[in-house]
């Protein structure tokens, strides 16, 4: 996993309580480096970063704090499971919060259930003996579990086959609907983006270039492939299309929207 | 195959314990450096590869890292010596960071005696170090090798 | 922070010293820190520094380099030469509270201390013109005749070879495990010795299951090119000795040959000289 050693310069944004947010931007533009930046783990040379009124790049705020409000699930986060059963791995998150063990039992319950997984069967046994798809769900909800106020996922996806991709994506939409935090998702996969981001973010080599709802993203196409960045496959479509005179809109995102343009054109 | 993963595994118990030993030695005085090394002395309880393994992984890090040539002889020396210890008496784990705490004190305790020129008696020397081996083998090493213990299937070689 | 760490000391350059056989570089390195202890007095140091100096200044690493990485151990070094200073006896010079600086203490501290430094700078030097590959293969084949007497030279080169080659993914690995841990709360920093113990094992445990898949994927990749040990194995770039080599032999028995001699208390014979 190559790690991003672009510097980040004049990056400023801002984030609605609820929204759901996607980053884009390819290897090396500075998306790992800024997403740490977001929960305390890389401090900026100049700047804050106010979470709910809360300036995270004070010197009196303790880690702990941050950790309340900021959840970070990294790529392939498998890999940071190690307790001798699910149900203590998923507590460790909420217990170096601080919070009771009966706290904290409530909350791994709620969480494992969240990502989809069957706590009374899964809660006692090992994570290392789980299936690949179950281990990382397991490692989502050991985040989940800390209840933060900003969920960020760095490519929650990556490695998955279809399946898998669109159950951990639905499990993501499910979290936010049920827990109503932010979410900051991470993706090189525009159609998810599209279909799920209130705001887009596009980083290119340490800076923040565009931002805006996915229409607006999306619809400056030739600024995006300059950055080595793509379209969602059904707008990319539409474009195709209307280069080769057919007279669609562009203004499409989602598979829905361009089955329903295509039908409308072909008078169907 | 057998051998050749023999081979690998204390490579990669090496390439371990001296990523750790680098990682954590910029935040410390030459002291916390010790301490984590210190706790994988445990290591031979789960696998003979280990005792190559931290030997190499002493000579790397003393190669790789600032501390001397000295060091690398007498401290490698010290760990292999300790990690041979360590594996016979596999059988007594509360034993098991013994050694590590005896080699080093007596051939680190002395290497700085007689090599660095340490003005204090020998066997203060020697005391001192394994004092700080002590602390380190048990209070780091011995509650390291009890939550290992969960997880031994991991150093098995198929 | 990983960054920061640059793997080992070596310093790039295409200096003579560079070019020399690792072998070389490593058995003059012991005759430097053996003479080292054959001196007995100040005036022997000369000879040491003035061999030092040649070096570094051939092997054209920056001095500012070189003293960067005696930063490490510069607590170990005034630790020596507080005790020593302090804790020799003989004819007191000054009192301070209940401490005692004498006469040989001091120059026992200076003498110590230099020859600490010295000894740092000088084995340093090894690593710093010297890439650690080289350093593995040199320390094979000095030990390869000990292979006779059941020494496992080549398993042992082997193992430095993959180890050093792992190290930098694993500080990668490490690195991720510790962040995605902290994500979560962990807490490395702080606490004491118990704490910081259990702290390690949310790093250890990961990061030996990561470390131990890695170790399954190469076993696997080798068997598979059929690699069987040491026996009758040959290596692509074989190390041969040149000319400069036999030139730092000759330099190295001319130094070590003055040490003895220094050390003899011969020089002072000479009359004049003195």
């Amino acid at each position: 996993m190559p790690y991003e050693s672009a510097a980040l310069t004049d990056i400023s944004f801002d984030i609605a309580k609820g929204e759901f947010v996607g980053i884009i931007g390819h290897t090396g533009s500075g998306k790992s480096t800024l997403i740490q930046h977001l929960n305390g783990l890389l401090k900026p040379k100049s700047g804050t970063i106010l979470i709910d009124g809360t300036d995270i790049t004070d010197k009196n705020i303790t880690m702990r704090d941050i950790r309340r409000k900021i959840g970070l699930v990294f790529q392939y986060p498998e890999y940071q499971l190690f307790e001798e059963t699910v149900h203590k791995d998923v507590s460790f998150g909420p217990l170096n919060l601080g919070l009771s063990q009966e706290e904290t039992d409530q909350r791994v319950k709620e969480a494992i259930g969240l990502v989809g997984l069957d706590y009374s069967e899964i809660s006692e046994r090992s994570p290392f003996e789980l299936s690949g798809g179950q281990k990382r769900r397991v490692a989502i909800a050991g985040v989940i579990a800390m209840k933060p106020d900003v969920l960020i996922l760095d490519e929650p996806t990556a490695g998955l086959d279809p399946k898998a991709h669109a159950d951990i994506l639905s499990m993501v939409e499910t979290v936010h609907q049920k827990e109503g935090n932010s979410i900051i998702l991470v993706s090189h996969n525009m159609a998810d983006i599209a279909r799920l981001a209130d705001k887009v973010l596009v980083m290119e080599r340490g800076r923040l270039t565009i931002s805006g709802t996915p229409s607006e993203v999306f619809a400056q196409a030739d600024l995006l492939e300059s950055f080595g960045l793509g379209l969602p496959p059904a707008a990319a479509l539409m474009r195709e299309l209307q280069a080769k005179g057919i007279p669609v809109s562009t203004d499409i995102l989602t598979v829905e929207a361009a089955e329903e343009e295509l039908y409308r054109l072909l008078a169907i | 195959m057998k051998n050749t993963k023999f081979l690998i595994q204390s490579a990669v118990i090496a390439a371990v314990y001296t990523a750790l030993t680098l990682l954590l030695m910029p935040f410390s005085y030459g002291f916390l450096q010790i301490r984590v090394s210190e706790a994988l002395t445990i290591l031979p309880f789960f696998t003979p590869a280990a005792i190559p393994g931290l030997f190499v992984g002493c000579l790397l890090s003393n190669l790789l890292g600032p501390y001397g040539f000295a060091d690398m002889v007498f401290g490698s020396a010290a760990t292999l010596i300790a990690a041979m210890g360590s594996y016979m008496l596999k059988r007594i784990p509360i034993m098991v960071p013994l050694p590590p705490v005896l080699a080093n004190g007596i051939v680190i305790g002395a290497m700085l005696y007689f090599v660095y020129g340490v003005q204090i008696p020998l066997y203060a020397s020697i005391l001192w170090v394994s004092a700080g081996e002590l602390v380190a083998c048990y209070g780091l090493g011995y509650p390291l090798l009890r939550y290992l213990k969960k997880y031994k299937n991991i150093f098995e070689l198929h | 922070m990983i960054r920061d760490i640059t793997l080992g000391q070596y310093y790039p350059g295409n200096s003579w010293i560079h070019k020399l056989d690792a072998r070389i570089k490593i058995i003059w390195t012991f005759v430097y820190i053996i003479s080292l202890f054959i001196i007995q007095d100040f005036w022997g140091y000369i000879i040491i520094v003035a061999n030092l100096v040649l070096i570094i200044g051939i092997s054209g690493v920056p001095l500012k380099f070189i003293m960067k990485g005696l930063k490490p151990i510069f607590f170990i070094i005034l630790f020596t030469f507080t005790i020593n200073m302090f804790m020799t006896k003989g004819t007191p010079l000054f009192h301070i509270w209940f401490l005692t600086i004498t006469k040989e203490g001091l120059y026992n501290a200076i003498f110590m201390g230099i020859r600490l430094v010295l000894l740092i700078i000088g084995s340093s030097m090894l690593t710093l013109a010297t890439k650690p590959i080289n350093l593995t293969d040199g320390i094979e084949k000095l030990l390869s005749p000990w292979q006779k007497f059941g020494l496992p030279s080549h398993e042992l080169a082997m193992m430095m070879t993959i180890a050093l080659r792992f190290i930098p993914t694993l500080l990668e690995e490490t690195d991720k495990i510790m962040k995605a841990q902290m994500a979560r709360g962990a807490d490395f920093e702080s606490g004491n010795i118990i704490n910081r113990a259990k702290s390690l094992i949310p790093l250890l445990v990961p990061l030996f299951i990561s470390a131990f898949r890695i170790a399954q994927d190469l076993a696997m990749a080798m068997e598979a090119r059929c690699y069987r040990g040491g026996h009758n194995r040959t290596r692509m770039n074989e190390m041969k000795l040149h000319r400069r080599d036999a030139v730092a032999v000759f330099f190295m028995l001319v130094f070590l040959g003055l040490v003895i001699v220094q050390a003899q208390g011969l020089f002072t014979m000479i009359p004049g000289l003195m």
